[in-house]
């Protein structure tokens, strides 16, 4: 529900610019929205449970009175910021473990084994931190500039992403290309660099079935070179054709 | 219009690794694009020669790379390949599989999982096997579970095809004997003009001071070669110094043959363990001026070899067909072969003095063909030509397709067979024996009953395997669905226009 199959958008604001944008995300309709803020809450919500629990079971471990009057002498001798902020979350935490939540919490870390607690909890904070709803990825191409791609990263909710520029002398060719990958043999267009010797995938994550990756494909080629078959600032050397496919065919024939 | 069919052709066995079996699948499947079928062929992973790859022509060769790892495992891959096979058939919409060689594991999976995939199989068989010795009761045994089920064996000489029959208890009736062939473009005597222009060698070759440049294209009859009573005559040994080539055999015979006949040597190519052996006989005979060993050559450089020479000496103990004495012969060598497996079906008896794979026999033999020789009796310079119009790898791909044809209904059982089971009034019914097309369904059931027939503990097992397999099938069809896997554009396919019996070109 919160995600499609993965949906190749396109703009073309001129004809020497087009990005593609993969993404398993839906259109931001007013239920999804909804939705996702619902689920960002339930993250919030999972964190918070998480530290409560954990400080329930630290009140109910041994140590506790010991360390929190090291803390407290700690604090008098010194007197910066970090401890001030660490202090006071834990005056906080102090506060709402008398709570009837922090009760609950309480029963909960003693009733559940150390080992266990903390693999739980590690497992619920990477799961509220780190794992993403959707993937988006996308490829920018500007002709005489280059090409860039891009995927959002797995990193914090999800934001940011990683970017990759390829200017356009040092492209030598973008094609489809078969590879093995695990049980199957998949389609993928990648980008032959000038001096590497791996050559770069496009949506390395999503991998797009055959229809998506050859609109790509002919997108970037009509974008990229000009009706003539040549690559501006760039003399084209070794024109390859791994897809038997017409239309890129022609180009080169007139080139 | 004939029909064309989507094949794939599986082996363990292709290139880079050189040899028989892997030259064999190229040209046949080449020929058989030529005539307008699509061919796929698939192998596992070589050192640095994974995943999908084109040949030159066209032909698409899927280098699959998990079966590698597995198959240095101990446990049995009978079901390992099945995901990536499954998922190559979709994609390039494959009728007919085509299994290569008895030896290869992945051809015996691969034919099991194409029935199970409801495909038409087809297998071809380049060895001779014994009966007698563990090894080869159980190679047998894993022959007969493949071949259980399978629409059509294909084996490349009649002494093989009576070996296969045998060994996997099949009806002979489906199996048909297809020879190998050579390009006899690349095995042309030294005196024959050239096909492409090029500088002809033969007015600069010393080594044949009677050949005369032919007058052109237009000469059918070369002139005849006259060797004289003390010409030197040179004899010919290609082959791996293996005990089953009958290295043993050369080893005992060199001495006594350079005894009889002054004015003789022998040329001795390729590599083996049984290579020490001639070494130590060279030495003690003291024969290094009259025995040459040139050590490993490549394919290329047979032809080079071969040329050199007048007999060609092939002492194999036990041969499926022996293409190299038809590359012999093709050069214009007399050839002095053993009279076992299918060797005495390849060649016509002109071309040929036989030989019982034993010492005496050998020396004889080879003595007679010296004596012919030195008599003006054969004529080799002919040889050439008569290969060429014997041997055509069109010719294979040819009675290849019409196995296919047969297979899939294409042409009627009458027809293929020679015999119609419609006429006896059994129509559809189910029989152990035959393996029909259109008769034999690719129900479960019925593959079962097949399976069952086995033998006493293996039928049992073969039929479990089988039903494994055919789970793991649905299990598949849920996991990865049909309609998620992409299907491969095809090439433009040639059209087969003109007669292609008549093409000499576009061998290569």
């Amino acid at each position: 529900m919160l995600t499609t199959p993965p949906t190749l958008y396109t703009r073309r604001p001129s004809p020497t610019t087009a990005e593609f944008t993969l993404t398993t995300c839906p259109p931001l309709t007013l239920p999804l929205r909804v939705a996702l803020s619902l689920l960002f809450l339930g993250r919030l919500v999972l964190v918070l449970g998480v530290v409560m629990v954990c400080y329930a079971r630290w009140t109910i471990s041994p140590f506790y009175n010991s360390s929190s009057t090291t803390s407290t002498t700690a604090s008098t001798t010194t007197d910066t910021d970090t401890s001030d902020a660490v202090l006071g979350l834990l005056w906080l935490l102090s506060k709402a473990h008398h709570t009837y939540l922090g009760h609950l919490s309480t029963r909960i870390a003693a009733a559940i084994p150390l080992w266990l607690l903390g693999l739980l909890s590690a497992g619920a904070l990477y799961a509220a931190v780190f794992l993403r709803v959707h993937t988006t990825e996308s490829l920018l191409v500007l002709r005489g500039l280059g090409i860039q791609t891009a995927t959002n990263n797995s990193l914090l909710f999800g934001f940011g992403s990683t970017t990759r520029f390829i200017p356009t002398e040092k492209i030598r060719d973008v094609l489809i290309n078969e590879a093995f990958r695990g049980f199957e043999v998949r389609y993928y267009l990648v980008v032959v660099v000038d001096g590497e010797s791996d050559v770069v995938v496009v949506f390395p994550r999503l991998l797009p079935r055959k229809d998506i990756v050859e609109s790509v494909w002919r997108g970037v080629r009509g974008c990229l070179y000009d009706s003539q078959g040549r690559v501006e600032h760039y003399h084209h050397h070794s024109p390859r054709q791994q897809q038997s496919d017409n239309s890129g065919r022609t180009v080169y024939d007139k080139g | 219009m004939a029909p064309t069919y989507n094949i794939a052709m599986v082996s363990d066995f292709f290139y880079p690794q050189p040899g028989g079996i892997e030259s064999h699948i190229y040209q046949l499947s080449t020929k058989l694009m030529d005539r307008g079928h699509k061919v796929i062929i698939i192998t596992h992973a070589y050192e640095g020669r994974t995943g999908v790859r084109y040949l030159t022509n066209g032909l698409k060769v899927y280098h699959v790379p998990s079966l590698v790892m597995y198959r240095s495992a101990t446990f049995p891959t009978v079901f390992s390949a099945f995901p990536v096979f499954r998922n190559i058939v979709l994609r390039e919409q494959i009728n007919i599989v085509h299994g290569h060689g008895s030896l290869s594991n992945l051809c015996h999976e691969a034919i099991l999982h194409a029935r199970t995939m409801g495909l038409r199989t087809v297998f071809t068989d380049h060895s001779l096997f014994g009966f007698a010795d563990a090894a080869s009761i159980l190679a047998n045994k894993l022959l007969k579970f493949s071949l259980s089920d399978v629409d059509h064996v294909i084996c490349v000489s009649h002494t093989c095809k009576e070996n296969t029959v045998l060994r996997a208890s099949l009806d002979p009736l489906m199996v048909s004997v297809i020879p190998n062939a050579v390009v006899a473009e690349n095995f042309r005597p030294l005196s024959h003009p050239e096909v492409t222009s090029t500088t002809s060698p033969t007015s600069t070759s010393p080594n044949h001071p009677s050949t005369h440049p032919t007058s052109g294209f237009g000469s059918s009859v070369p002139p005849a070669r006259q060797l004289g009573p003390h010409d030197p005559i040179t004899i010919v040994v290609i082959s791996r110094l293996f005990y089953n080539k009958g290295t043993d055999l050369l080893t005992a015979a060199i001495p006594r043959i350079l005894e009889n006949h002054p004015n003789t040597r022998f040329i001795i190519a390729g590599s083996g363990p049984k290579a020490i052996d001639l070494e130590q006989m060279i030495e003690q005979n003291v024969l290094q001026d009259r025995v040459e060993m040139l050590g490993p050559v490549r394919h290329e450089e047979v032809r080079d070899v071969m040329v050199r020479g007048h007999i060609y000496l092939h002492p194999s103990l036990t041969e499926a067909f022996g293409t190299v004495i038809v590359e012999a012969a093709s050069c214009g060598l007399y050839v002095v072969c053993t009279q076992v497996g299918g060797i005495p079906e390849v060649l016509p008896s002109h071309m040929t003095v036989f030989a019982k794979p034993e010492e005496d026999d050998l020396v004889a033999a080879t003595g007679k063909a010296i004596a012919a020789l030195r008599a003006g009796k054969v004529r080799t310079e002919l040889f050439h030509e008569q290969v060429k119009s014997m041997y055509s790898w069109t010719n294979v791909a040819l009675r290849t397709e019409r196995v296919y044809n047969g297979i899939s209904g294409a042409i009627s059982e009458g027809e293929f067979y020679g015999y119609d089971s419609t006429t006896t009034g059994n129509k559809g019914s189910w029989s152990a024996t035959r393996g029909r097309s259109g008769v034999q369904s690719f129900a479960l059931i019925d593959r079962l009953k097949r399976y069952y027939g086995c033998g006493i503990w293996a039928g049992k097992l073969f039929c479990l395997c089988v039903i494994v397999d055919y789970l793991l099938f649905l299990l598949l069809e849920m996991v990865w669905p049909r309609e998620k896997i992409d299907i491969c554009p095809e090439w433009p396919r040639k059209m087969v226009g003109k007669e292609p019996n008549n093409r000499r070109d576009g061998i290569r």
